[in-house]
C-alpha cells in the first residue's frame, strides 16, 4: 500500500511540475472518458495467439509497425521475453512513462498507450523500433521518446519497453 | 644418365646461390610504445557512439577528416551526456556507471579526457539525478570561459549543477521550474527550454549562485510546431529548427535572449512535404554563416527520419544556396551532421547505417566515405 502511495505520489508531483492547470484538466477530462469506455475495449489476446505461432506475426506484437507501437523508440519486450504488455522475467517496469496516441485499424478507435520501460538489465538489444507519432521533445516528458523512463527505477538500467493500453482517446 | 644429373646440379647452383643473396634482412627488432596524437586539426571530429544494442558502453571515436582515420576513444559509459572545452582541449563526458557492470550501486559521474593524449585527468561525483536522454550539446555545456560547467538533472523534476571543472567540484543545484537543458551564454547565464515555448535564463554570480531569472515570450507552440531540442550554435547564440522547417535565430549575446523574426527552409509548396529531421538536425559554419541541414520528404511522426538530402542555407540572407542529394553516393539517410569552423571547411555527415560521409563544405563535393565508423553515431562533435 506504501509503494502504491509512492507511486501516486512521484506521478503526481512529476505532473505538477510539467503542465499547466489547463492541460491538466483537458487531459484528466480526456482519460475520465477513456476510462468510461474501457469495459468496452476488446482484450489484448496478443501474447495467446503469439504462443500458438512459429514466426512473428506481420504487424503482430513483435514487428515494429504493430499498431500499438506507433510512439515507441527502444526494443520491443515482446522479443525480449516479455509481451506488448508485460516486461520480461527479472526486470522492473517503470512507475513513470511517456504516452502516445495510435489508432487500431482493427476497430477502427484511437487509444491513448503509455510506454513504460522494464529496467534493472543492460540492453535487449533485439527488435530495434522507433516511431515517433505525435512524438515531442524532451521539454514535454510526457510525450518524450527519448528519455531514460528508468530514471525513477532504484536501477536506471534500461532494458526493453513495453506499449499499455490507457484508454480509448476521445477526438 | 648419372653425367646428366650432375650437368643439371651444376647448371641450378649458380641459380640457388642468387637467391640466397636476395633473401632480405630480417625485420628490425620492434619496441612497444604508445602512439602520440598528431597537433590537432580543425578537421578532427568526435563522434559521439550511443551503442544503443549496449547502451553501457558508449564511447567517443576522434577521428581525422583529412586521413579518414580513427585516431583513438574515450569510454563513455551509460546515457553519456557530452560536451568539448570552449579551446576544444578537454572533452567532458558526464555518464553513469552500475557498480557490476550492468547492476549494482549508480555513480554519476563527469570525466575530464584531455585531447592532446586523450587520458583521463580528473573527474567530478555529481548526483545520482543526471538527466538520461539521448544526445543533445545542452546536457552538459561549459560557460563561454569554461569557469563553470553546467549538468542537466532529470528525476523527472528539472534543475542543473553548477560544477568547477578546475576545482573539481559541485557549486550547487538550481531549480528550472519543468524546464530543460542547459543552453550557456555569457558570464554566466544559463537558458531552458520550456514546454510553454518559452526559455527561462538564469544568471549566476561568479561563484555559482543564482542572481536573477528571467522568462521569455513563447517563441514555438509546442503543439502546432515544436521546435528540436538541440540548438545549433552559431556566433551570436544558437538557431533552433522547428518540426515543419522554421528558423528560430536567437542571439543570447545580452542580459536576455532576443529572438530574430522567423524563417522557413521551406518554400510554401515544400511545406509539409519536406522537412529536416535527424538526431542532431543542423550544423553551422559560424564565420561563413551557413546552415547544413538533413532534409526529407515526410509527414507528421517522421522528425527523426534522417536527411535524403543536405540543404544548405545562407544565415544572413535566408537564400538556399544549394541542395545535395546523397542517394548517387549510394549513401543512406544522414541523421547528424557538423561542420568544421576553418576557412576550407568540410561537412561530416553520419547516416542511419553507421557510414561516415566527408564533403567539401563549400562545393558539396563528396572526399570519402567511411563505412560503420560506429554502432550508433548519433552526434558529431569539433570545437
Amino acid at each position: 500500500m506504501r509503494t502504491i502511495d509512492q507511486l501516486f505520489e512521484r506521478s503526481t508531483r512529476s505532473l505538477a511540475q510539467r503542465t499547466s492547470r489547463r492541460s491538466l484538466l483537458a487531459s484528466v477530462g480526456q482519460l475520465l472518458t477513456g476510462a468510461v469506455l474501457l469495459p468496452l475495449l476488446p482484450i489484448d489476446r496478443a501474447g495467446v495467439a503469439r504462443a500458438a505461432q512459429t514466426k512473428p506475426r506481420a504487424n503482430g506484437p513483435e514487428d515494429c509497425q504493430y499498431w500499438k507501437y506507433c510512439a515507441i523508440d527502444g526494443f520491443l519486450c515482446s522479443c525480449c521475453g516479455g509481451t506488448s504488455s508485460s516486461c520480461p522475467p527479472g526486470t522492473t517496469p517503470s512507475p513513470i512513462s511517456w504516452i502516445g496516441t495510435c489508432h487500431n485499424a482493427a476497430d477502427g478507435r484511437d487509444y491513448i498507450v503509455s510506454y513504460n520501460d522494464c529496467c534493472g538489465k543492460s540492453t535487449c538489444g533485439t527488435c530495434d523500433c522507433v516511431r515517433n507519432e505525435g512524438e515531442k521533445p524532451i521539454y514535454r516528458p510526457s510525450r518524450n521518446n527519448d528519455l531514460n523512463w528508468c530514471m525513477a527505477n532504484a536501477d536506471v538500467n534500461y532494458h526493453c519497453t513495453v506499449s499499455v493500453i490507457l484508454g480509448v482517446a476521445e477526438k | 644418365m648419372r653425367s646428366a644429373h650432375l650437368f643439371c646440379a651444376a647448371l641450378s647452383w649458380p641459380l640457388l646461390a642468387a637467391r640466397v643473396l636476395a633473401v632480405p634482412p630480417p625485420l628490425p627488432v620492434e619496441h612497444l610504445t604508445v602512439e602520440r596524437l598528431p597537433p590537432r586539426s580543425p578537421h578532427w571530429v568526435y563522434v559521439y557512439d550511443y551503442a544503443f544494442d549496449n547502451e553501457t558502453d558508449a564511447r567517443v571515436y576522434l577521428f581525422d577528416g583529412d586521413s579518414y582515420r580513427r585516431l583513438g576513444q574515450i569510454g563513455a559509459g551509460f546515457y553519456a551526456s557530452i560536451n568539448l572545452s570552449p579551446d576544444g582541449g578537454t572533452t567532458a563526458v558526464a555518464s553513469t556507471y552500475f557498480a557490476r557492470g550492468s547492476r549494482g550501486a549508480r555513480t554519476d559521474v563527469v570525466e575530464f579526457t584531455d585531447n592532446s593524449t586523450l587520458a583521463v585527468t580528473h573527474e567530478i561525483l555529481l548526483p545520482a539525478k543526471r538527466a538520461l536522454s539521448v544526445s543533445s550539446l545542452f546536457n552538459l555545456a561549459y560557460s563561454d570561459d569554461a569557469h563553470f560547467l553546467y549538468a542537466a538533472y532529470m528525476t523527472p523534476a528539472a534543475s542543473f549543477g553548477v560544477l568547477d571543472p578546475a576545482a573539481g567540484t559541485t557549486l550547487g543545484e538550481i531549480d528550472t521550474a519543468g524546464c530543460v537543458e542547459v543552453i550557456p551564454s555569457g558570464h554566466y547565464r544559463v537558458s531552458s527550454l520550456c514546454e510553454s515555448g518559452r526559455l527561462l535564463t538564469i544568471t549566476l554570480d561568479a561563484q555559482g549562485h543564482e542572481t536573477a531569472r528571467a522568462m521569455s515570450e513563447p517563441f514555438f507552440d509546442a503543439d502546432q510546431d515544436p521546435v528540436f531540442a538541440q540548438g545549433i550554435p552559431t556566433n551570436r547564440g544558437n538557431v533552433f529548427l522547428s518540426f515543419l522547417g522554421e528558423v528560430h535565430d536567437i542571439d543570447f549575446s545580452g542580459a536576455q535572449p532576443t529572438f530574430a523574426a522567423p524563417w522557413s527552409l521551406v518554400s510554401p509548396a515544400e511545406k509539409g512535404h519536406w522537412r529536416p529531421g535527424a538526431n542532431q538536425v543542423g550544423a553551422v559554419h559560424r564565420e561563413l554563416g551557413r546552415l547544413y541541414v538533413p532534409m526529407h520528404e515526410g509527414g507528421e511522426g517522421t522528425h527523426k527520419d534522417g536527411g535524403t538530402e543536405i540543404w544548405v542555407y545562407d544565415l544572413t540572407s535566408h537564400r538556399r544556396l544549394a541542395r545535395w542529394p546523397l542517394k548517387g553516393y549510394g549513401l543512406s539517410r544522414v541523421t547528424a551532421v557538423q561542420v568544421s569552423q576553418d576557412p576550407a571547411p568540410i561537412l561530416f555527415a553520419a547516416t542511419e547505417t553507421s557510414d561516415l560521409a566527408i564533403f567539401d563544405a563549400l562545393t558539396g563535393r563528396l572526399r570519402h566515405i567511411t563505412k560503420r565508423v560506429a554502432q550508433s553515431p548519433w552526434m558529431l562533435l569539433n570545437p
